[in-house]
């Protein structure tokens, strides 16, 4: 009876303490001692419950670099980079995002993937938009173990690539036609002319048909296609800036196939790609991905394997989206082992493309 | 049309039928027999109930004359039966591959001279001439039936079951499958299509219409479209062979396996948004095309026939 009373009291006095308005909650203001150090507590307990205890191999320069071009556009407004600090807006939020490259070495791999991918209640940290790509995630992981090693020099090469930004002269950055963090945004990634993806996660659009282009802009921008790299970036073009992006990576000639070390056997993936596997029910993936396909679909000559195998290991677990080329992608990867996703990347990754107007005969 | 086990249209329908009517038929008799005798054991006279608990009625009634009446039966039915059990020494006089998959009918007419030639979902048979279905599966157990022509076979994956059929007058029938084949299995139905022999040979040798100036553009998105990667259609840029063969899907009374009545409409939701129609089937929905795109492949296929 003693301890119901107890309680009871307990919570009024939380109630009347939240009602009188006596709780500063300004920004400016910042926490007592006390209270910063409680939060910190709990939240770094709360953290370490829950992150997850084994990680994929970081140590990889796709992941690496292409978290560092997600890291550029994404993270450093606030979190800062080797090279930049932070807004002065955003240092003073409370709590002021971290410097992480001093921060990153108190948590594990697994922490620090939880942190990314379900943000922090009420310290202004979002979560990832795209909860099914863990994938992608695990990318900004591996950015982030190389940070603190990394001078504004290195961090440039590995997040902007090669892309120089050229913000164009004082009128246009005055009058806001020329963005100088927004140009370059898609090259950092997917390179632009004659220069290949810097990354093997990510396809090379160069060459691509434009309405294929648009659509998968648009399936990003409305949240039918998941990424938490690409729906932002999407989300933030208007019609013309995507039918304009479109058209510029249609124009551009497509790239000779890379030299990697094919982990398929591209003979067999080739027969699965030209003849499919009835008995499986898989159809031949050049009917609507070779050459003469129709403008909507794809051509994968010439794609990284790597991408291509993470986009249909994607589909075949269910994830990635709800747009309507995953809704027929997703049963047909279903129905691929392992090894024919190997294969038959490997096989696409050896073929050049060819019937594009920007390729000499 | 006819799915009716009571109103037999073929040789081995006619017996099952016949053995039916004897087996209800008896079934009935004995049935009223014994309501009589427990009537008879309830209000009968002191004399009755005394012969009716008698060991001798015992034995008689409950031992001797179902071993005889099933006995009878057994021995009737076998006789009845013979066709199916003995198998055939003559050659049939034709012969039909009709393969079970997960949740449709191929169907491949077998000619004389050893051409062959690819349907789906619907089973044309000649008028008067005994034809041997050739009965395959390459998923799980699948079952044919088309009450009104004969019994059910089941399709075995590994196993080849040959059934004969002969069709009493031409007609159209239904057939289902009768063995639980996952999700859809209760929407893998066909037509079976009774022509008369002449008909019937100018039909599978006939060649694939279509391709008229006005289906022309609907051709080309469908090839364009990679639907050739599944489906096939006899001198068009298609021989995929994950899905039914399309080379004469506009003359088939129904699409998707008996499931929705053969039109433009239907055509044209089935590719859109197939998995609401057939939940759990094997074509992806093809919501990406505009709707005019998709309703000229519909009239394309319209015309194939």
């Amino acid at each position: 009876m003693a301890f119901v009373l107890l309680v009871g009291l307990g919570v009024a006095a939380a109630f009347l303490f939240a009602a009188s308005g006596v709780y500063n909650v300004a920004a400016s203001r910042g926490h007592w001692w006390i209270v910063d150090q409680f939060l910190r507590f709990g939240m770094e307990n709360s953290v370490k419950a829950r992150a997850p205890e084994t990680s994929p191999n970081l140590d990889d320069a796709d992941l690496i670099r292409l978290g560092a071009a997600h890291f550029h556009g994404g993270c450093a407004f606030c979190h800062g980079a080797p090279g930049s600090r932070p807004s002065p807006v955003v240092q003073h939020m409370l709590p002021s995002p971290p410097d992480l490259a001093e921060r990153v070495d108190r948590w594990t791999d697994g922490e620090l993937f939880w942190l990314v991918k379900h943000g922090l209640k009420y310290a202004g940290m979002p979560a990832w938009p795209a909860q099914d790509r863990d994938d992608e995630i695990w990318s900004v992981v591996a950015f982030l173990r190389q940070l603190p090693d990394l001078d504004a020099r290195h961090y440039e090469e590995l997040a902007l690539a090669e892309v120089q930004v050229d913000g164009g002269g004082g009128r246009e950055l005055a009058t806001a036609e020329s963005d100088p963090d927004g140009v370059g945004a898609c090259a950092r990634c997917h390179g632009d002319a004659g220069r290949g993806p810097q990354t093997k996660l990510v396809p090379r659009l160069q060459g691509q048909s434009r309405d294929w282009l648009a659509r998968s802009l648009r399936d990003y921008a409305e949240g039918a296609r998941h990424s938490g790299i690409m729906q932002p970036l999407a989300a933030a073009l208007k019609p013309e800036a995507i039918e304009k992006l479109a058209t510029y990576y249609a124009g551009l000639p497509p790239l000779a196939p890379d030299d990697d070390p094919r982990r398929g056997s591209v003979e067999e993936g080739q027969k699965l790609a030209t003849s499919g596997d009835p008995g499986a029910e898989i159809p031949a993936c050049i009917s609507c991905h070779g050459s003469d396909g129709s403008p909507d679909y794809p051509r994968l000559a010439g794609q990284p394997a790597r991408y291509l195998s993470a986009q249909l290991a994607a589909w075949r677990n269910g994830k990635g989206g709800t747009s309507p080329t995953h809704a027929i992608m997703a049963p047909i990867a279903a129905r691929l082992t392992d090894q024919q996703i190997a294969d038959v990347s490997a096989f696409f990754a050896s073929q050049r493309v060819v019937g594009h107007p920007g390729l000499a005969p | 049309m006819n799915q009716s086990v009571l109103e037999p249209n073929g040789a081995e329908a006619e017996r099952i039928a016949d053995l039916a009517l004897m087996l209800f038929g008896g079934a009935a008799i004995i049935f009223f027999g014994v309501m009589a005798l427990a009537a008879a054991s309830v209000w009968g006279g002191v004399s009755v109930r005394r012969a009716i608990a008698s060991e001798r009625m015992i034995v008689a009634a409950g031992i001797a004359f179902p071993v005889i009446t099933l006995t009878a039966l057994l021995f009737y039915s076998l006789w009845l039966m013979r066709a199916n059990i003995q198998g055939n020494a003559t050659p049939p006089a034709g012969r039909i591959e009709v393969a079970a998959e997960q949740w449709w009918w191929r169907i491949t007419y077998v000619e004389p001279d050893g051409r062959r030639i690819s349907e789906a979902n619907e089973l044309r048979l000649p008028v008067g001439r005994e034809v041997e279905l050739v009965l395959t599966s390459p998923d799980v157990i699948h079952s044919l039936w088309i009450p009104a022509i004969g019994g059910k076979l089941d399709m075995i994956p590994g196993r080849t079951n040959r059934m004969r059929v002969s069709i009493d007058g031409p007609g159209i029938y239904r057939g289902q499958c009768a063995e639980y084949c996952g999700g859809p299995h209760a929407l893998m139905a066909f037509d079976v299509i009774a022509l008369e022999a002449t008909e019937f040979d100018a039909w599978v040798r006939g060649d694939v219409a279509g391709g008229s100036t006005e289906t022309v553009r609907g051709r080309g998105i469908f090839e364009e479209s990679g639907c050739g990667s599944c489906h096939a259609v006899r001198g068009a840029n298609a021989s995929g062979l994950v899905g039914p063969d399309l080379s004469r899907v506009g003359g088939r009374r129904t699409i998707a396996a008996g499931t929705l009545p053969t039109s433009r409409e239907n055509l044209t939701r089935f590719i859109v948004d197939g998995q609401s129609i057939k939940p759990g089937n094997l074509m992806p929905p093809f919501g990406l095309f505009a709707a005019e795109d998709v309703d000229a492949i519909s009239a394309y296929l319209m015309s194939l026939q």
